[in-house]
C-alpha cells in the first residue's frame, strides 16, 4: 500500500500502518525464521524464490491478527463455531 | 457430427445444433418460464440457443470451463414431454443456468478454479443446489471459471485465464464468482450459482452489473461443493433480476443433512413477498468505516438512499476489526484444508495463493481463535443494530471493474492493492453471516452494486427493498453494448 502525502487516511490504512515495529529490522528477522521453523516443522517445502511472498502475507496476517488481539473480550466469550454433540 | 465446442481443446465435445430459436439472450428466467409454459418456445429451443450463445460469446468472455449439452438437451426433452403431457410445470421450467466449477456436477472434476484438481476423479453426483434447481425445472448447461480456490476478488485465473467483463472486455469481472458473473451479465445465461466466502457473489455482482444473493450463513446447503473457508462459505445466486434471484431462491431452500453447517429450518418463499416493496422498512446507511470517497461508490449509495427515503446513518462497529478478523479465519481455515497439496503440489498453485496459504499456515492458533471470539462478539453487536433498523446501506465495491492486470486503485487520497481491496466492504458483512442483495447501480460508464444488508434470516427485507430499487429503475442489470 502506498499512501500520498497529504489528506486524511481511511482507517485501514491508517490503523495497520501506524504499528510503529511493523517494518523493522528486527521484525522482519523474526518474520524470516517464523517461516524456516515453521517450513521445517510442517514439513512444507519453499522454495526459495517464494520466501519473499510468504514472508509479506505473514507480515500482513501478524498485523491483522493485531489489531483483533488488541480489542478487549471478556473471557468468557465463546468463540464463533459452536459444536453440537 | 461433432466438434470441440469453445475455446479450449480440453472442454468437452458438443454436438452441434442448428438454432431456430427466439432470441432469448436477455430473457429473465421468468420470462423463459412464461415463454415454455405458455408454448411460445419449447425448453429444447431454448437449451438450443443457449449452446449456440456459449459457443459465439465465450470464446470473448471466458466464463465457461465445461458444457454439459447431453445432459441438459436430455432434460430440456423432458420438460417439453411433461408440457405436451398437460403436466403442470415447476417453477423454473426451461430455465439453463450454469454453476461456478466449485460445485459438483455429476461426470466432470470439480476444478474449485485449481490445475491441481484436473487430476481428481469426476464428481459422482451433483450438488445439492443443482438437484434442488433442476428438481425446480431448471437445466444445467455447465461449469463456470472462478478464481483459483475461491481465494480471490478479481476473477483472473492463471489456469483458465481471467474472464472478462461483458461490459468491458479489457476489465475484470471480480471474483472469485467470476464465470457466473460474466454469463450472466454478457447474456449466456439468466442465472448462475456463485459461492460467497468474503464478498465472492457480492463483488463480481458489483463489477458486472448483476443482482446477487448471499443468504444467511446455514440457509442454502453447500453440500457438493468444494470448500474454502468452512466457518464462512456460503452459496446463493446471480441473476439478471431480483424475481429471478427469488424464484431461485425459493428452488434451493430447505434442510440438508449433508451440510452440517444448513440449518433446519422451514422453507420461507420470498417470491410471492416481492410485492410487498419497501414500505414501512426502516432502512438506514451505513456510516464510519463504509463512508466510501470513491465518487462511484458515493454515486451509487446516495441514489439508492434518496429512492427508498434512507435519510440516517447507522455505524456498524468495529467493521475494520471485522474484515481482520475475516481475513485471519480464511486464511488459516484455507491453509488447514490445502496443507497437504502445498506438500505435494505447491508448483501447481497459483503463486499469489500459494504464497498466502504457506503464510496462514505459520499463523499461532491463539490469534485465530481470538478472531473467532471477536466474530461472536461482533454478531452480537451488529444484531443489536436491527432492533433499529430493518435494512442497512453499503457500498458492494470501493470502485468501478479495475482493468485487468490493474494492481492498485485510488480510493479517496490513498492508493490500495486491488486483490486485498476489492472485499473491502463485503468481508464485516459476510462475517457475520448475514443475508445481503448486491443490487446493481447503472452509472456510466460502468455499473456498481449497493448491498442491502438485513438480519438474519430475512432475505426477505434485503429482496424486497431490491425489488423496489429495480421497479423504481434505480436498480437495473444493462444489458452490455456487445450483445
Amino acid at each position: 500500500m502506498t499512501r500520498k502525502s497529504n489528506g486524511r487516511k481511511p482507517k485501514t490504512a491508517r490503523r495497520i500502518k501506524a504499528r510503529p515495529d511493523a517494518a523493522s529490522t528486527t521484525k522482519q528477522d523474526a518474520l524470516a525464521s517464523l517461516v524456516a521453523a515453521g517450513a521445517q516443522a510442517l514439513a512444507l517445502p519453499i522454495d526459495p524464490a517464494w520466501q519473499a511472498g510468504v514472508r509479506f502475507y505473514l507480515h500482513l496476517l501478524f498485523m491483522h491478527a493485531a489489531l483483533v488481539d488488541d480489542f478487549p473480550l471478556p473471557d468468557e466469550t465463546e468463540p464463533a463455531p459452536v459444536f453440537r454433540a | 457430427m461433432t466438434f470441440r465446442c469453445l475455446t479450449k481443446p480440453s472442454r468437452h465435445r458438443c454436438s452441434v445444433l442448428e438454432t431456430a430459436a427466439p432470441d432469448f439472450a436477455w430473457s429473465n428466467a421468468a420470462d423463459i418460464v412464461a415463454a415454455v409454459g405458455g408454448g411460445r418456445a419449447s425448453a429444447v429451443s431454448i437449451v438450443e440457443a443457449t449452446f449456440a450463445r456459449i459457443r459465439k460469446r465465450d470464446p470473448v468472455l471466458n466464463s465457461f470451463t465445461a458444457v454439459t449439452e447431453q445432459r441438459a438437451l436430455a432434460r430440456a426433452q423432458a420438460i417439453d414431454a411433461s408440457r405436451a403431457r398437460g403436466e403442470p410445470l415447476p417453477a423454473l421450467a426451461g430455465v439453463p443456468f450454469a454453476v461456478k466449477n466449485l460445485f459438483d456436477v455429476a461426470g466432470l472434476p470439480t476444478l474449485a478454479g485449481s490445475k491441481i484438481n484436473r487430476d481428481a476423479p469426476p464428481a459422482a453426483g451433483d450438488a445439492t443446489l443443482i438437484g434442488r434447481l433442476e428438481k425446480a425445472g431448471a437445466v444445467l448447461v455447465g461449469a463456470l471459471n472462478m478464481g483459483e480456490y475461491a481465494y480471490d476478488f478479481t476473477g483472473e485465473n492463471p489456469h483458465d485465464g481471467p474472464a472478462r467483463n461483458p461490459h468491458d472486455r479489457s476489465r475484470m469481472t471480480g471474483g472469485s464468482s467470476s464465470g457466473s458473473a460474466a454469463a450472466v451479465g454478457g447474456g449466456l445465461v439468466p442465472l448462475a450459482l456463485g459461492s460467497d466466502t468474503n464478498g465472492s457473489i457480492r463483488v463480481p455482482s458489483s463489477l458486472c452489473g448483476l443482482f446477487g444473493l448471499k443468504p444467511t450463513y446455514g440457509r442454502l446447503s453447500r453440500a457438493g461443493t468444494f470448500p474454502f473457508c468452512t466457518s464462512l462459505d456460503h452459496v446463493g445466486p446471480m441473476a439478471r433480476s431480483t424475481h429471478d434471484l427469488a424464484l431461485a431462491y425459493d428452488a434451493m431452500q430447505g434442510y440438508d443433512a449433508h451440510d452440517p453447517v444448513c440449518v433446519d429450518r422451514p422453507i420461507e418463499p420470498v417470491t410471492p413477498l416481492l410485492q410487498r416493496g419497501a414500505e414501512g422498512l426502516r432502512i438506514a446507511v451505513a456510516g464510519g468505516y463504509f463512508k466510501c470517497r470513491s465518487a462511484e461508490a458515493i454515486a451509487a449509495v446516495d441514489r439508492v438512499a434518496a429512492a427508498l427515503g434512507a435519510n440516517r446513518d447507522i455505524e456498524i462497529p468495529q467493521a475494520e476489526l471485522a474484515r481482520s478478523a475475516a481475513y485471519i479465519i480464511t486464511a488459516t481455515e484455507a491453509a488447514s484444508l490445502h496443507i497437504d497439496r502445498l506438500r505435494s503440489r505447491a508448483h501447481d498453485f497459483d503463486p499469489m495463493t500459494r504464497d498466502r496459504l504457506i503464510a496462514a499456515t505459520m499463523l499461532p492458533a491463539s490469534l485465530v481463535i481470538k478472531a473467532q471470539k471477536f466474530r461472536r462478539w461482533y454478531r452480537t453487536e451488529l444484531l443489536r443494530l436491527f432492533a433499529e433498523v430493518d435494512a442497512i446501506l453499503a457500498p458492494a465495491t470501493p470502485c468501478i471493474a479495475p482493468a485487468l492486470g490493474q494492481q492498485t486503485f485510488q480510493i479517496g487520497d490513498v492508493e490500495l492493492p486491488v486483490r486485498a481491496n476489492l472485499g473491502l466492504y463485503t468481508q464485516p458483512i459476510s462475517f457475520a453471516g448475514v443475508p445481503v442483495v448486491a443490487v446493481p447501480v447503472p452509472l456510466t460508464p460502468l455499473p456498481i452494486g449497493v448491498q442491502i444488508i438485513a438480519a438474519p434470516w430475512r432475505e426477505d427485507v434485503a429482496l424486497r427493498i431490491a425489488h423496489t430499487l429495480e421497479v423504481l429503475g434505480v436498480a437495473a442489470a444493462v444489458r452490455p453494448q456487445e450483445n
